[in-house]
C-alpha cells in the first residue's frame, strides 16, 4: 500500500527530491549525522555512497533500504573510465561471431596521461581535426577547452608542451580525455545543443533500463561558428547551462532548454518519419551498449538503482554521438517547465524502484508467483518505458535488443 | 476573372501527371481493341471511375486559374469608413511610436517596452465602438442585445452550421500504422486541392505536413523560385526600415516561449523580409489597410501594403517546425498570412474576418451557456476580452507545437478560420467551472496564470459540451 511511512535522507537540498518525498508521505530521517542509518530511501552524493559501500566500514544496507548508485558507477559515469570500458567491450565484441553492438557512437578519444603518445600521432595524421579536452572525474564543464596546437596542453601540464614529446605529465593528478571535436553539430536557428535524456538502471544482472520519455536540448546562447577566433568562446561551443547561465543572453524563462518532445516533432516534420526512428534507435543503442560495457564489471546490488543523465550531441546527419553520463544529473530547477519535469521524473523513479512502496524483494519472496511476477511486469510507468529487460530472455540478446526496441515503439 | 478555352483546358492537363495516368488507364483497358468509339471510352472511364478523376482534375484547373482578387471594398460602406478611420489610428500610433523610439534611444532609462502599433485589445477596442456609432444601416433587423459586445448586422453563418461542421472531429481516434502509411502515400501522389483538403481535415503526419503544405500552395517544384525570391528580398533588408525597430522588439516575446526560442532568428529575417514583399498586396486575400498618402514617405503604408502589429512573429513560429530551409518557411508562412491570417486582422463583414469570428463566438457562448456568459459580463470580463488573444493569435503560446499544427490542418483543410471559433468555445467551457467562481477580473487572470496544458481535440470536445 501506498503512504507507508518510509524513512527518507537526503543530501541534496533539492525541492524536486524534497518535495516528492514528502508528498508520498515519507519521513524525514531524525538523525543530523551524515553517517547515520536510520533510512529506508537514501538520495545520497556518490561520495557518501563510495562510504557506505567502503568494507572498512562495516556497514550493511538491510532489506528495508534503498539507495540511488551502485557502488562503483564510475564505471560509466567517469569519462575515462567510460571510455576505457566501452574500448575493453568493443574488443570482446569484435571476436563474437554474432555482431549486435553498433559502438560508432564514441568520437575518437585518448585517455591522457596514458595515451598521449598515441594521440600525438592521431594529431599529426590530421593537423586540421580540432579536440576537446575533458578532466575526467569533473562536470558542469569545468576545465574543458578546445585545442588545435599541441601547445595549448600546456594548460594542464604547467610546463611547455612541444609537438615531439612522447610523453606529457600532468599538473594534477588526475585524468584527461581527449575527443575528436564534432565540429558539425545539428544547429537549430544557427545555435549548436546537446541532449540530456535520463535513463533508470533498476538492476545490472540482469540488465533492466528504462528511459524516460521526457528530456530536452540545452542550447548555446551564441550562432556556432568553426571560425577559429571563436574557439575559446565557451558560449559558443559548451551547451553545460551552468557556463551558459552566465551569457548576456541567457533567459530565465527557458534556460536554453528545448523539450525533446519539440526536437523530435522538429526532427519528424522537417527531416521525415523514418529520420527521426533512426535517429531514437541510434541514441537507445548507445545507451543499451554503454550500460552492456559495463554489466560485468559494475556490482550488482538488490538495494541499488541508477538514475543517469546521457549527455548526447547530434551531428548534422542526425548522428548521435556519445558525450558522457552523469551519475547525479542536476537536480536544479532552472524554469517552471524544468521543476515540472523533474518532479515527475523522481516521482516516476520511485513508482518503478518502491512500487507501492514496497521493497524489491517483497515481490521475490514468493516463489510461486514469480513467474507470474515477471510476465505481469508493466512495461511502462509514469514517464518511464522499459528499454531493455534482459530477464524476458536471457539466452538470446539478439532478440531482446529487438524486443525491448520494440517495446520503445 | 480568366476564363479557359477548351484548348486552354486541354493543354493545362497535359501539363498534369495524373492526366498521364489516366490516359495509360484507358490504353491499358482497350490494348486489344481495334475499333474504340467515345461511348466505349465513357463506358469504361465510368465503370473504373476514371470519368470522376478527370472531373476533378478539371474543376481543379478551372480553380486554379481563376486569379482571386483581393478584397478592397466590403459590401457594408460603414465597414468601409471605419477601415479607413482604422488606418488613421495606426498612422497616429506611428507617430507615437516613432517618438517613443526616438525617446528610449535618447534617455537609457526609459525602458517602455510598448513599441508596437497595434494589439488585440486595441483592435477589439475598435471594433467595439461600431456599436456606439450605431448608423441605421448596421441595425436593421437586428434584436439589439446590449449585453453583448459586439452585435451588429452583417451576414453570419447559424452557430449549429458551424458546430455541425466540425463535429466529426470528435469521432477522430487515434489511426493505425496501417492507416497512416496510408496517408502518407497520398500525400507523395496526390495533387488536387480537393483531395489535400480531404487529408488535411482528417490527419496529417508530421513527416508529411510540410510536402502537403507545399503542394496545396503548388510550391513542390518551386524551390529554385522560392529561393531566389527569398535571396532577394534578404538583400533588401540590408537597407534598415523604422518597422525593423519594431519587429526586433517583437521578436523579444518569442525569444522567451520554451517552444519557439530556437527559431528566434529565422523569424525576424522572415518579417523583415515579408515587410518588404512587393508581392503581398496582390496576393493577399483581403486589404487590412486603407493606405493614404502622407507628405513623410517614411510614414507612408510598408511596401506589403500593411503595418506589422504586436505578436506577428507568433505567426511564424509553427512554420518553423516544418523545414530547414528559410526559404521554404517563409514561403509557407506568406500563403498562410495572406489566405488566412490576413483575415484577422481585416475590418470586413467577410465570414472568416475577425468581427464575424468574434460575433459568432458571442453568440455560440450566449446561448449555448448564458450563465458563464452573463457571469463574465457581471465580473467585468467579457468573453471576448477573454479570448481575443487566443483568437487573433490562433492559439500560439497557449498550445503546444504540434496542436498548433494541427489548427493550421484544419484551417488549410476547410479553407476557412472557423475552427478558431470551436476552439474559443471550448476553452471557456473547459474553464467555466472555475470562471464561475472569479469574482473580479484579477481572478479570472490568475486563473490563466497558472500552468495549463491546452489540447487540441480537449478543446473540441469541450465545446460541444453544454
Amino acid at each position: 500500500m501506498q503512504n507507508k511511512k518510509l524513512k527518507w535522507k537526503s543530501d541534496f537540498e533539492k525541492s524536486v527530491i524534497i518535495e516528492n518525498f514528502v508528498n508520498r508521505g515519507w519521513i524525514k530521517s531524525q538523525e543530523k549525522e551524515e553517517e547515520s542509518t536510520d533510512w529506508n530511501v537514501y538520495w545520497a552524493t556518490v561520495w557518501n555512497v563510495r562510504n557506505i559501500f567502503n568494507p572498512k566500514n562495516g556497514f550493511r544496507l538491510n532489506d528495508q533500504q534503498i539507495i540511488n548508485h551502485f557502488p562503483n558507477h564510475y564505471e560509466l559515469t567517469r569519462k575515462d573510465f567510460m571510455v576505457k570500458n566501452l574500448k575493453r567491450f568493443k574488443r570482446e565484441q569484435d571476436k563474437e561471431v554474432l555482431e549486435t553492438f553498433n559502438f560508432d557512437f564514441l568520437p575518437t578519444t585518448y585517455i591522457f596521461p596514458g595515451e598521449y603518445s598515441l594521440f600525438v600521432e592521431e594529431f599529426h595524421r590530421n593537423p586540421n581535426q580540432t579536440w576537446i579536452v575533458k578532466p575526467a572525474a569533473r562536470s558542469q564543464g569545468k576545465g574543458i577547452f578546445l585545442l588545435r596546437k599541441i601547445q595549448q596542453l600546456k594548460k594542464i601540464s604547467g610546463t611547455t608542451v612541444t609537438s615531439n614529446m612522447t610523453q606529457l605529465n600532468l599538473a594534477s593528478k588526475e585524468n584527461y580525455v581527449v575527443s575528436r571535436y564534432i565540429d558539425n553539430p545539428l544547429l537549430i536557428g544557427g545555435k549548436k545543443f546537446d541532449l540530456r535524456m535520463y535513463v533508470l538502471v533498476t538492476n545490472y544482472k540482469p540488465l533492466k533500463v528504462w528511459i524516460y520519455n521526457k528530456g530536452f536540448g540545452r542550447f548555446c546562447n551564441e550562432q556556432y561558428t568553426t571560425d577559429v577566433a571563436e574557439i575559446e568562446n565557451m558560449f559558443v561551443h559548451l551547451t553545460n547551462v551552468a557556463i551558459q547561465q552566465y551569457s548576456d543572453k541567457y533567459s530565465q524563462k527557458h534556460g536554453g532548454k528545448y523539450s525533446i518532445d519539440a526536437l523530435k516533432l522538429y526532427v519528424e516534420s522537417a527531416y521525415g518519419t523514418d529520420a527521426l526512428q533512426r535517429m531514437m534507435d541510434d541514441i537507445h543503442n548507445i545507451m543499451l551498449t554503454s550500460l552492456k560495457s559495463v554489466q560485468a564489471v559494475i556490482q550488482n546490488d538488490k538495494h541499488c538503482f541508477e538514475m543517469y543523465g546521457y549527455d548526447i550531441l547530434l551531428d548534422s546527419n542526425l548522428k548521435p554521438w556519445l558525450i558522457e553520463i552523469n551519475a547525479s544529473p542536476s537536480l536544479t530547477t532552472t524554469t517552471p517547465v524544468d521543476k515540472n519535469l523533474k518532479m515527475n521524473l523522481i516521482n516516476d523513479v520511485y513508482n518503478i524502484v518502491l512500487p507501492n512502496d514496497d521493497f524489491p524483494d517483497n515481490e521475490q519472496k514468493c516463489n510461486y508467483l514469480f513467474i507470474q511476477c515477471i510476465e505481469q511486469q508493466p512495461t511502462k510507468v509514469g514517464g518511464f518505458t522499459l528499454l531493455y529487460d534482459e530477464s524476458l530472455d536471457p539466452n538470446n540478446r539478439k532478440t531482446q535488443k529487438r524486443q525491448s526496441v520494440k517495446i520503445w515503439k | 476573372m480568366q476564363q479557359l478555352d477548351n484548348q486552354e483546358i486541354l493543354m493545362k492537363l497535359k501539363s498534369q501527371k495524373q492526366f498521364w495516368d489516366i490516359k495509360k488507364k484507358v490504353k491499358q483497358g482497350f490494348s486489344d481493341q481495334q475499333k474504340i468509339g467515345i461511348n466505349d471510352i465513357q463506358k469504361f472511364a465510368q465503370s473504373c471511375e476514371i470519368e470522376d478523376q478527370l472531373i476533378k482534375l478539371i474543376s481543379h484547373i478551372l480553380k486554379k486559374s481563376k486569379k482571386r482578387e483581393t478584397l478592397k471594398e466590403d459590401q457594408i460602406e460603414f465597414l468601409n469608413t471605419s477601415k479607413i478611420k482604422w488606418t488613421e489610428l495606426l498612422f497616429k500610433n506611428l507617430d507615437i511610436v516613432h517618438q517613443k523610439a526616438k525617446n528610449q534611444e535618447e534617455d537609457d532609462t526609459n525602458t517602455d517596452s510598448k513599441l508596437y502599433i497595434y494589439d488585440e485589445k486595441n483592435l477589439l477596442a475598435f471594433l467595439q465602438t461600431f456599436k456606439q456609432q450605431q448608423p441605421s444601416v448596421l441595425y436593421q433587423n437586428v434584436q439589439f442585445q446590449s449585453n453583448k459586445l459586439l452585435n451588429i448586422n452583417i451576414p453570419l453563418k447559424s452557430s449549429q452550421q458551424i458546430l455541425d461542421k466540425y463535429q466529426y472531429i470528435l469521432l477522430q481516434e487515434e489511426l493505425p500504422e496501417e492507416k497512416i502509411n496510408k496517408i502518407r502515400k497520398s500525400i507523395e501522389n496526390e495533387h488536387l486541392d480537393i483531395e489535400l483538403e480531404k487529408i488535411a481535415q482528417t490527419y496529417v503526419p508530421n513527416g508529411e505536413r510540410c510536402l502537403l503544405y507545399l503542394k496545396y500552395f503548388e510550391f513542390d517544384h518551386q524551390e529554385t523560385v522560392l529561393q531566389q525570391n527569398f535571396a532577394k528580398l534578404q538583400k533588401e533588408c540590408q537597407n534598415q526600415l523604422f518597422i525593423d525597430e519594431l519587429l526586433e522588439i517583437d521578436g523579444h516575446e518569442i525569444s522567451e516561449d520554451t517552444f519557439y526560442f530556437v527559431f528566434q532568428e529565422q523569424i525576424l529575417t522572415c518579417l523583415k523580409c515579408f515587410i518588404r514583399d512587393k508581392s503581398i498586396k496582390e496576393n493577399i486575400r483581403i486589404q487590412l489597410q486603407n493606405g493614404m498618402k502622407k507628405e513623410h514617405a517614411e510614414f507612408q503604408l510598408p511596401v506589403a501594403g500593411f503595418f506589422p502589429f504586436k505578436n506577428i512573429s507568433k505567426y511564424v513560429a509553427p512554420l518553423c517546425y516544418l523545414s530547414t530551409k528559410i526559404h521554404i518557411i517563409y514561403a509557407l508562412f506568406k500563403e498562410f498570412f495572406c489566405r488566412y491570417f490576413c483575415f484577422l486582422h481585416a475590418i470586413s463583414s467577410e465570414y472568416n474576418s475577425i468581427l464575424s469570428l468574434c460575433m459568432q463566438i458571442e453568440e455560440i457562448v450566449s446561448t449555448r451557456s448564458p450563465k458563464l456568459f452573463h457571469h463574465l459580463k457581471v465580473i467585468g470580463c467579457d468573453t471576448l476580452k477573454l479570448i481575443i488573444h487566443q483568437l487573433i493569435y490562433c492559439f500560439v503560446g497557449d498550445m503546444d507545437p504540434p496542436h498548433i499544427l494541427t489548427i493550421y490542418d484544419q484551417i488549410l483543410g476547410h479553407d476557412s478560420l472557423e475552427i478558431l471559433v470551436i476552439l474559443c468555445v471550448g476553452f471557456l467551457n473547459k474553464y467555466k467551472p472555475k470562471l464561475l467562481l472569479a469574482k473580479n477580473y484579477e481572478n479570472v487572470q490568475q486563473i490563466f496564470q497558472e500552468l495549463r496544458e491546452d489540447k487540441f481535440q480537449e478543446l473540441v470536445q469541450f465545446a460541444y459540451k453544454q
